[in-house]
């Protein structure tokens, strides 16, 4: 899958997953996940550890590797294909 | 000097619509909510239900609870919170009032329809792990939670699980705790959502009609499930009237008792529904012949009506056949934990406006209690001055309300 496919299945993920009431299209690129943008809390940040570890088989075992991963979705992208099994 | 309780606003999402008015109208046509089972699917003998139809949005004025709890919340749990709101803004409670208030909640099952919706994910294999969103609704005490945060409410908040006499017992509580002076603002909510545990052990006990529920009916077969939110603001009378507030009625008495007799039979002799009414009208001091309406629980099944009836009977004596009875479950099915909160509702709706509302579905009225009045589609105007709401709950759990016209 390349970095293209997968920017737009993370955005499918955050906006399904969460339940967001928004279209993926409509989740910026580079915006921070966490903050004002999308109004997502601390319960949301839990969840979305699940949803993307079960997704992409990576591991986010702590807040500091999650406040890499989920800087923004690209950052999430990158970490992505930094981290999971080939 | 004894302190009145005034019961100064309402709320209610039901299947009859999304507010107090919405309902209002809809008893008094006679239209009823229930309609096909669409929530969830069901293998058994019964696919109809009470549903609330959506969207029940929540508005996010005040901004008390952040927009990301809005999106999670359980059906249950919107349901009891837009009927809170909407009973607060009645009551013109400013947030100073909405601070000391408490708030009593009646609730059965919370939002197990989450649950089972997460349980079944997993099962299929769609998800590996259980979803944190979907278990946040799963404590019955969430409702409250989310209510008083919401509101700004800081006093004392305790959750009540009666079965279907939860909020009943829920506004009595919170009644006497305005009586003994430890709140003089109380918010008392009752909620309850469709789930397909609930449902399916209705129909197991073999308790639901295939039908459209008739209460009182000569042919009743059961009950038909509903499920919604109701939400009564109850004060301090002083307070209400030092605050410039109209009380919509008064609570005049609260009574309960058990059957100590069956996990799901009432008493045949309705023992502790007839201990629960005579408290109630004890404790408001009211003689039986002042009551002049019964909301009656009339669930439609053959052992309830006609255990209410024998109790109607003993309390009211000769009086019976002048004193106006109706059951709202032939229209809003049996909403459960929220159904003596809705009942309330119903009931100071009866009293405020001298409207008594209908029994729908009732073709021919059992032999048993032909003489009894019942009221017929439309309803009556009539006024009311003092008005009895029942709620029985499975295992014997019975509770009875008595509401008067503030004069």
């Amino acid at each position: 899958m390349d970095r293209h496919d997968l920017l737009a299945e993370v955005k499918g993920l955050l906006a399904t997953g969460l339940r967001l009431d928004i279209p993926p299209s409509d989740i910026q690129d580079d915006s921070p996940i966490f903050g004002e943008g999308l109004g997502l809390d601390s319960i949301d940040a839990l969840e979305l550890v699940v949803l993307v570890e079960d997704r992409f088989h990576v591991s986010i075992p702590d807040e500091e590797v999650g406040k890499r991963a989920f800087a923004s979705v690209r950052a999430l992208v990158d970490f992505i294909v930094a981290e999971r099994p080939s | 000097m004894a302190i009145d309780v005034a019961v100064t606003g309402l709320g209610a999402v039901t299947a009859l619509g999304g507010d107090v008015p919405a309902l209002a109208a809809a008893l008094l046509d006679g239209r009823s909510g229930i309609g096909p089972l669409t929530l969830f699917a069901h293998a058994g003998r019964c696919r109809i239900a009470a549903q609330v139809p959506e969207p029940v949005p929540v508005a996010l004025d005040g901004g008390a609870l952040p927009p990301a709890t809005v999106r999670r919340l359980s059906r249950p749990d919107r349901f009891g919170l837009v009927a809170a709101m909407q009973a607060c803004r009645q009551a013109g409670l400013e947030p100073e009032e909405r601070r000391a208030a408490g708030l009593w909640v009646g609730a059965s099952v919370g939002g197990m329809r989450d649950t089972e919706e997460a349980w079944g994910r997993r099962r299929r294999g769609e998800d590996r792990r259980y979803r944190l969103s979907d278990l946040l609704g799963t404590p019955i005490s969430t409702t409250a939670a989310v209510v008083s945060q919401a509101l700004g409410v800081f006093g004392p908040r305790s959750t009540w699980s009666t079965a279907c006499s939860s909020s009943a017992l829920a506004l009595g509580e919170a009644a006497a705790a305005i009586r003994r002076g430890q709140v003089r603002t109380a918010l008392v909510v009752g909620a309850d959502a469709l789930c397909r545990l609930t449902y399916a052990g209705f129909d197991a006990l073999q308790a639901l009609d295939p039908e459209p529920c008739r209460p009182f009916a000569s042919d009743r077969g059961g009950l038909s499930l509903g499920e919604g939110g109701a939400a009564l603001v109850l004060e301090d009378l002083a307070h209400a009237r030092a605050r410039g507030v109209r009380p919509l009625a008064v609570v005049l008495g609260c009574g309960t008792a058990t059957d100590a007799h069956h996990v799901t039979a009432p008493h045949p002799d309705g023992l502790g529904a007839e201990t629960a009414l005579r408290t109630a009208l004890a404790a408001g001091r009211v003689p039986p012949a002042a009551v002049d309406y019964v909301n009656a629980h009339g669930t439609g099944t053959r052992q309830n009506d006609a255990m209410e009836v024998g109790v109607l009977r003993r309390v009211f004596g000769d009086r019976l056949p002048a004193l106006p009875v109706s059951s709202s479950k032939a229209q809003l099915g049996h909403c459960l934990a929220a159904a003596g909160a809705v009942e309330a509702v119903i009931t100071v709706l009866a009293i405020d406006g001298g409207i008594l509302p209908p029994t729908a579905n009732l073709r021919a009225p059992d032999a048993a209690w032909a003489d009894l009045d019942l009221v017929r589609i439309p309803g009556r105007r009539q006024p009311v001055e003092v008005a009895v709401s029942s709620s029985y709950g499975f295992g014997g759990h019975n509770v009875s309300l008595v509401f008067g016209r503030q004069r």
